[in-house]
C-alpha cells in the first residue's frame, strides 16, 4: 500500500527540478508560441519538405505524392527508376504508417525484416493511408514515396530493426535537449518510448551519452544487442543540431522537436517536425525542460543565425 | 506569466461574481417560487369542501362560516363558493352568506384547495386577550377546583395548560377530578371545564376548531385549546396537552365565536368532506410565484415550458456536471481515456439502461464488436466503409440480444436498444487500432480507464439529488462554467505526472 505511494514524487520536487508538465506545456508554451496557422507546415511533410528544400535542409529526396485512389496504381512507374523506396502518410506522426521497401520484384516486395508482401497488399497499404487511417484525425491523407535512408553503422549495435533517430527539442530557435530512441525487440522495432523503446539523453554539447533509460528505469546496455549505451558519440553532431536550429526559421514555431536521421552518404536529414513534441524526453535525459527554457528565456541572445545559436548552445 | 495572472484574475472575479449570481437566485427560487433542493417531486394538495345544510324557517337569513384566515402555514390556490341565490360577503376569518326568502333544505358549500401545508408548531400571532372572568363558582366548588389545580400541578408538563389537559387525560381518573365533572362528558364540556379552571388560574383560554387533512368524507372538525399564555397565543391537543398544531391540521375558527352561526334557519350543521390530490411541486410553483408577487420572472423561465421541454433541458442540465468531472479527470488527474467525451456517453448509456445492466451489455458490444473487427481486419477494407461495416455490425449484434433478451426474459440483453450505436462503433474502431499500433495493454488501459471514468460519470449524473439542483438551480452550470474555465489555466503537474517523472528527482537503488 505505502510502497505504491512512493511511486509519486511531489510537485514541490518536480518544481525544484526543473520538470515540465502536460499542462504547462501546453498553456505556457506551445499556445503561447506555436501559433495554429504554423500547424500545417509540420503535419504535412509535403510541405515540409518543400520548406526544407527552400533553406537548404536535408531531408530524403522526394520520389512522389500519391494524393488520390486513381493514382495508386500508378506505384510501381514513379519508382521504376529506384530499387528500393519509403511509403510514408503525408499527416503521419511518430512513424505510424511508414513502409520500408528494401527491394522488390514482380509481386513481391521485401520489407528491412526480410518478409515480402504482395503488391496487393502494398496497394491497400496506400489506399488505407489515402483514407485517413494514420493521419491525425482520422482525415483524408496523401502518401509520400520518397528514397530510402541508409543508416549509418554507428547505430547498428544499438537498435532492434527499427529506424534510430535524434530528437532534437529547439526553443526559441535554440536546440535545448536530445535524445536517441532506439527500438526493442519489446517495442516491435518502434522508437515509442512508452511501448518499451530505449531512450538515451544526450548531452547537447558533445552529443554523448548523458543517461539511458528503458521503462522510465536506468540501463546500461541494450537489452537486445548488449551493446554499451553510454558509448554512444553521435557523429556530425554540430550539423544535427544546426538541422534542428534551421526548422526554427524555417517554420516560425517557438518550440518543436525535430526528428532527425544520420545517412552513411549524406550525413544527418530531417525527417520530419513535430509541434507538440512529448516531454518523455526529460527522463530519459534526467533533466527538466522548464529549466533550460528558463534558462534560454533569461540569458541567451535573440537576433542570432542558426549558425551563431547553434555554436552558442557549444560554446 | 503576466498573461496568465489577468487570465485567472478575470477569470476568478466571473466564477465569484457567478457564485454571488447563483446564490441569490437559489435564495429567490426557493424563497418565492418553492423550489427545494430535495428531489421529492411531489406535493400534496387537499381540497376541503364544507357544506352547510339547515331548514330555513322564512325569516331573513344570515349564516356565518368560520374560515382559515391566511398564515403562514398554507397557501390557497383556489377557493370557491355555491350558495345560488345567496349574497356572499368574505373577511379575514369568516364568510358570511345572506339572503331572504327562502324556505325549505339549504346547502351551501364553501369549497378551498391548499398545499403547501406546514406545520406551525410555533407560537400563532394574535392580540393579547382581556383577563379572564372568573367563573362564578359556590365556596365548596372553588375549593374543589383549587384542589384539582393542585394536584395537576405535581404532574409534569411545560406549563400549567398541559399539566390540567394531562389530568383530564388520565387513566383511570384522579378521584378529586372524578368527582368534579360529571359523568357523562363530552369533549366541548370537557374543554369548558378546563376553562374554568385556567380561569381560576387566570389564564384567558379560547376553543379553537380546525381539520386533520385526512381523506374523509363527512368529517367533523377537531376542537383544540387555545391558552394565552407567558405573552402568546398557545394551540394544545386536548387529548394529549401537545402543544402547537399537530401535523396537516389547518386551521378553520379560532376565538371565541362558533364554528357556524345560522339565523333563520334550524337543524343547521356543517359537514366536511376532505380529499388529497398529488400534484409535481414544479406545478405549483407559478402559484407560489403569483402569491408572492414574483410572477414576472417565473413566466419567463425554464420552468414555465411545457413538460417535454423541460424534461428534455433537465437531461441535458445534468451534463456540465459530468464534462466537469471529464476535465478534472484528464487535466487534472492525467487519465488517458478514448476520446475526450467517449466517458461521457457510456454514462449517458448507463443512465438509460441501468448500472449493471448497462455495463454487462456494453463490454459484451465491445467485445463481440472487437471480435468481428478483428476478423474484418483480414479483409483490409478502406476506413469510411470499415467503420460504416462495423456501426451495421454494432446493429445487428444489438438486434441479436434484444432478440436473445427478450426471448429469454434477460433484461440485460434488452438493454443494449440503449447504447449509442455510432458512439460504440468508434470505440470499438479506436480500441482495435489501438491495439494493432500499441498493443492489447495499452487498449486495455485506455478502454479501462474510459470505462472507469464513465462509470464515475454515471454515478453523479445518475443521483436523483444532483439531477434535481442542477435542474432546478440550473444557474450553477454558469458557476460549473467558470470553473471549468479556470481549470483550463491550470499550469501545474497532472497527478499521474508525479508518477511519470518520478524517476527524475528520485534515486533508484
Amino acid at each position: 500500500m505505502f510502497d505504491w505511494f512512493k511511486k509519486f514524487t511531489s510537485p514541490k520536487l518536480l518544481r525544484a527540478k526543473g520538470v515540465l508538465g502536460m499542462n504547462a506545456r501546453n498553456f505556457h508554451i506551445i499556445s503561447r508560441y506555436n501559433p495554429r496557422r504554423l500547424y500545417p507546415l509540420v503535419d504535412d511533410k509535403v510541405q515540409t519538405k518543400a520548406l526544407a528544400l527552400q533553406y537548404g535542409v536535408n531531408t530524403p529526396n522526394l520520389i512522389g505524392v500519391i494524393e488520390h485512389q486513381f493514382q495508386v496504381k500508378n506505384i510501381l512507374k514513379m519508382v521504376e527508376n529506384h530499387s528500393e523506396f519509403v511509403v510514408k502518410p503525408s499527416h503521419g506522426s511518430g512513424g505510424k504508417g511508414v513502409l520500408v521497401i528494401k527491394g522488390y520484384a514482380e509481386n513481391s516486395f521485401t520489407l528491412p525484416s526480410g518478409k515480402t508482401i504482395t503488391y496487393n497488399e502494398l496497394y491497400q497499404h496506400i489506399s488505407n493511408i489515402l483514407s485517413g487511417l494514420y493521419s491525425l484525425g482520422g482525415r483524408y491523407d496523401s502518401a509520400l514515396v520518397e528514397e530510402v535512408v541508409h543508416f549509418s553503422d554507428i547505430f547498428k549495435d544499438y537498435s532492434y530493426q527499427g529506424v534510430p533517430d535524434v530528437r532534437v527539442i529547439v526553443y526559441k530557435g535554440y536546440p535545448i535537449m536530445a535524445m536517441s530512441r532506439l527500438s526493442t525487440a519489446e517495442s516491435g522495432g518502434r522508437a515509442n518510448l512508452h511501448q518499451g523503446a530505449v531512450g538515451v539523453g544526450l548531452d547537447i554539447k558533445t552529443g554523448k551519452t548523458q543517461k539511458a533509460v528503458q521503462h522510465n528505469m536506468p540501463i546500461t546496455y541494450h537489452p537486445d544487442t548488449k551493446a554499451d549505451l553510454r558509448k554512444i558519440v553521435v557523429p556530425l553532431w554540430r550539423e544535427h543540431l544546426l538541422i534542428a536550429a534551421k526548422a526554427y526559421e524555417m517554420t516560425g514555431l517557438g518550440y518543436f522537436g525535430a526528428d532527425i536521421v544520420l545517412d552513411a552518404q549524406k550525413g544527418p536529414m530531417m525527417l520530419e517536425l513535430n509541434a507538440r513534441p512529448g516531454l518523455a524526453i526529460q527522463i530519459a535525459n534526467g533533466l527538466g525542460l522548464k529549466k533550460a527554457i528558463k534558462r534560454v528565456d533569461k540569458k541567451y541572445p535573440s537576433g542570432l543565425t542558426a549558425e551563431q545559436r547553434v555554436d552558442y548552445v557549444l560554446a | 506569466m503576466k498573461k496568465l495572472i489577468s487570465v485567472r484574475l478575470l477569470l476568478s472575479i466571473g466564477l465569484i461574481l457567478s457564485m454571488i449570481f447563483a446564490g441569490y437566485s437559489i435564495y429567490y427560487k426557493v424563497k418565492y417560487w418553492g423550489f427545494s433542493i430535495s428531489p421529492k417531486q411531489n406535493a400534496n394538495v387537499w381540497a376541503i369542501e364544507a357544506n352547510i345544510n339547515f331548514i330555513a324557517d322564512g325569516t331573513p337569513i344570515k349564516v356565518s362560516l368560520g374560515i382559515p384566515t391566511k398564515n403562514k402555514g398554507f397557501k390557497i390556490l383556489e377557493e370557491n363558493i355555491i350558495a345560488n341565490g345567496y349574497k356572499t360577503q368574505k373577511h379575514a376569518d369568516r364568510i358570511v352568506f345572506s339572503t331572504h326568502n327562502m324556505i325549505g333544505e339549504q346547502n351551501l358549500y364553501y369549497k378551498i384547495i391548499v398545499f403547501d401545508n406546514i406545520n406551525t408548531k410555533d407560537k400563532l400571532k394574535d392580540k393579547a386577550p382581556k383577563a379572564p372572568l372568573m367563573p362564578q363558582f359556590d365556596e365548596q366548588k372553588m375549593a374543589q377546583a383549587r384542589q384539582i389545580l393542585e394536584i395537576a400541578d405535581k404532574l409534569s408538563g411545560k406549563d400549567k395548560v398541559e399539566k390540567l389537559i394531562k389530568l383530564f387525560n388520565e387513566e383511570p381518573l384522579n378521584p378529586a377530578l372524578k368527582s368534579y365533572i360529571p359523568v357523562q362528558n363530552t369533549t366541548k364540556s370537557k374543554i369548558n371545564q378546563m376553562r374554568e379552571l385556567l380561569a381560576i388560574e387566570g389564564i384567558s383560554t379560547r376553543i379553537a376548531r380546525g381539520l386533520k387533512l385526512e381523506e374523509g368524507q363527512k368529517v367533523t372538525p377537531d376542537m383544540m385549546l387555545e391558552a394565552y399564555n407567558n405573552g402568546a397565543w398557545r394551540i394544545y391537543d386536548v387529548t394529549t396537552g401537545k402543544i402547537g398544531l399537530p401535523d396537516n391540521f389547518l386551521l378553520f375558527q379560532r376565538g371565541g365565536d362558533s364554528l357556524l352561526d345560522v339565523e333563520g334557519g334550524t337543524d343547521s350543521s356543517v359537514k366536511f368532506s376532505i380529499a388529497k390530490s398529488i400534484t409535481s411541486t414544479m406545478n405549483l410553483a407559478s402559484q407560489r410565484a403569483k402569491q408572492a408577487k414574483k410572477a414576472g420572472w417565473f413566466d419567463h423561465s425554464i420552468y414555465n415550458l411545457p413538460l417535454a421541454q423541460q424534461n428534455t433541458l433537465k437531461w441535458l442540465s445534468v451534463f456540465p456536471i459530468g464534462i466537469l468531472l471529464v476535465v478534472l479527470m484528464r487535466n487534472i488527474v492525467g487519465v488517458q481515456t478514448m476520446g475526450t467525451f467517449t466517458p461521457m456517453l457510456i454514462s449517458m448509456s448507463l443512465v438509460k439502461t441501468g448500472f449493471i445492466t448497462g455495463l454487462v451489455c456494453f463490454l459484451a458490444i465491445i467485445l463481440l464488436g472487437l471480435g468481428i473487427r478483428f476478423i474484418m481486419s483480414k479483409l483490409n477494407l478502406l476506413l469510411v466503409p470499415r467503420i460504416s461495416a462495423v456501426v451495421i455490425f454494432v446493429i445487428l449484434i444489438i438486434h441479436g440480444l434484444t432478440f436473445v433478451g427478450y426471448n429469454f426474459d434477460i433484461k440485460i440483453a434488452q438493454a443494449s436498444v440503449f447504447f449509442p450505436i455510432i458512439i460504440t462503433a468508434w470505440v470499438i474502431e479506436r480500441a482495435s487500432i489501438t491495439w494493432e499500433e500499441d498493443g492489447p495493454l495499452n487498449a486495455g488501459t485506455e478502454l479501462l480507464n474510459s470505462l472507469l471514468v464513465g462509470i464515475i460519470v454515471y454515478f453523479i449524473i445518475a443521483n436523483d439529488y444532483v439531477r434535481h439542483i442542477m435542474f432546478v438551480f440550473n444557474e450553477l452550470n454558469i458557476v460549473i462554467l467558470f470553473i471549468v474555465m479556470l481549470l483550463g489555466t491550470y499550469t501545474g503537474y497532472r497527478l499521474t505526472e508525479l508518477r511519470r517523472f518520478a524517476p527524475l528527482v528520485k534515486k533508484v537503488k
